[in-house]
């Protein structure tokens, strides 16, 4: 069965509150069609959970479609600088920063993959972060009587993943660095993938071993070329420096303008671009 | 000698983190961190060639000889690598006490050596949101040798008392431009000073009163001609400058 689908029709799926976890790292192969598409239907109210982001997360809260971010760092690294949407954001008092160290983002969402509803966590206890969060709790380790920093699960409704190849049943190739996208994709309730190709998968011809992301686990197939851009796709492309520094020159009065301008640049290829003769 | 006058201070840094990792140690360099790629990859091609370079897309000792300009998590870092070990496995690895060294930063820093990555102000409506502390929580309890660098040194960054604590304690050294300092019985202490630089200058930059161990700090040691050789072969296009803007 093919689980092939149009843009607009997978973010459908996303509902305004829901929390999602988006693939890649900074500003490396992250869903950007999709998450430009997010911004275009107005979504709202969305819990976005990511160990490193950059202009992915920026967006999102440029797009006022962000309640609350889960991560461990927000920046566009050292180059772009800071994620001025992000922060803005937080300083209006519009987002809420659940700030993690990367790592219980990490063991967060391994709790949810195995079905527990916190995982232990070394280190953080030195941290005033467990002070001033819920989803953070110290607690008596049973077996040493120790005190242990636990995380709260989280649990994500939708994974958005970009990759390279997918093959119409879902089973996604990603080349070069993975990232944490296989636990983000292993800990959430439905996965959605961004693909740059649709490919013809026969049994054999493909070493089981290359699909990252397994179909069955699989509810949406999104044909989308360029999908990641202006952030790069390993073996594929690089970032899109002019297309970042004009979003990011932006003034405070032209905020909208600059943000429409940069919806507008990419809705044709977002929706139309990635999609191939069968 | 060298010609001292060419000596950028991102040269010294670099030299001075480079030196803080012995051979056949495992060291991991983060995100935003493009002097400790430039440092980690020194160190291996002169003193320590057996440390083992670790980084988040998880290439294990890349050899790729192409810097990126803008990151430090990039595919580059992958490619050419000679096993994967992905970031969610440093820090696994890290917590069961088998990092050697990681490099990491923070925006403020005080005498008890208190990090503070998240905000200026109050943490939940904050005056300024910072990026975050990424791995800085975890690993600098846990890891072996917390290194940090900060390219500012200034009385906004060296304060009397971070407006919050990111994490605390265990620090190894911090390296900025005209200092370095070591950690001793909770204390940050004034170990070397650079070459260009002076105590009065320390202490004039820095928000809290400076305390020095067995007497007179050191003078940081200059950059070797073959460190500086090694440097403009690894890092041609100087991505190490481009935190000093």
């Amino acid at each position: 069965m093919s689980k092939i689908m149009k843009l607009e029709e997978g973010v459908n799926l996303i509902e305004d509150g829901m929390t999602i976890a988006i693939g890649g790292n900074v500003l490396h192969r992250s869903p950007m069609a999709f998450l430009r598409e997010i911004v275009r239907q107005g979504k709202k109210g969305l819990r976005v959970v990511k160990t490193a982001g950059g202009h992915d997360v920026d967006l999102l809260c440029a797009g006022g479609c962000v309640s609350v971010v889960d991560a461990g760092f927000i920046s566009y690294e050292t180059e772009y600088g800071l994620a001025s949407h992000y922060r803005k954001a937080v300083q209006d008092g519009l987002v809420k920063s659940n700030e993690h160290a990367c790592y219980t983002v990490i063991s967060a969402l391994r709790a949810a993959k195995a079905g527990v509803s916190f995982m232990p966590v070394k280190g953080i206890i030195n941290s005033d972060l467990v002070k001033v969060n819920d989803y953070f709790k110290v607690i008596s380790d049973p077996f040493t009587g120790e005190d242990i920093t636990v995380v709260r699960a989280i649990e994500p409704d939708v994974a958005i993943i970009h990759v390279q190849e997918c093959d119409e049943k879902g089973n996604g190739i990603i080349r070069g660095p993975v990232y944490d996208d296989e636990l983000i994709a292993l800990s959430s309730k439905r996965i959605i993938l961004t693909t740059e190709k649709i490919i013809n998968r026969p049994y054999l011809t493909t070493s089981p071993k290359e699909v990252t992301i397994p179909g069955f686990l699989v509810s949406g197939v999104i044909p989308a070329r360029k999908g990641a851009s202006p952030c790069s796709c390993p073996t594929l492309y690089d970032i899109d420096k002019n297309v970042l520094k004009s979003f990011l020159s932006g003034t405070e009065k032209d905020k909208d303008k600059t943000l429409s301008e940069y919806l507008a640049r990419y809705e044709r290829a977002d929706r139309y671009g990635g999609r191939q003769r069968f | 000698m060298i010609n001292q006058s060419s000596i950028h201070p991102a040269d010294l840094m670099v030299c001075t983190m480079a030196r803080l990792i012995e051979d056949g140690e495992t060291v991991f360099q983060g995100v935003a961190s493009q002097l400790p790629l430039v440092a980690m990859k020194l160190a291996k091609a002169t003193h320590a060639k057996n440390a083992t370079l670790l980084n988040i897309p998880g290439g294990v000792n890349p050899a790729g000889t192409v810097l990126s300009e803008y990151s430090s998590a990039g595919w580059e870092l992958w490619d050419r690598s000679e096993a994967v070990f992905p970031l969610e496995k440093v820090f696994d690895l890290s917590m069961r006490g088998k990092l050697d060294a990681a490099f990491l930063s923070g925006v403020q820093f005080d005498r008890h050596g208190n990090v503070n990555a998240s905000v200026i102000g109050d943490y939940h409506r904050p005056k300024v949101r910072l990026p975050g502390g990424a791995g800085s929580a975890v690993l600098i309890p846990t890891v072996k040798k917390a290194i940090i660098w900060r390219t500012k040194h200034d009385r906004r960054t060296f304060v009397e008392k971070v407006d919050f604590v990111t994490t605390r304690g265990n620090i190894y050294k911090i390296v900025t431009p005209i200092c370095m300092f070591g950690y001793r019985n909770g204390m940050l202490y004034l170990e070397a000073v650079s070459p260009y630089s002076s105590i009065d200058e320390v202490i004039a930059n820095t928000g809290f009163e400076i305390k020095t161990h067995q007497g007179k700090p050191e003078v940081m040691s200059l950059p070797t001609r073959e460190e500086m050789r090694t440097l403009r072969q690894i890092d041609p296009k100087g991505i190490r400058y481009k935190e000093f803007g």
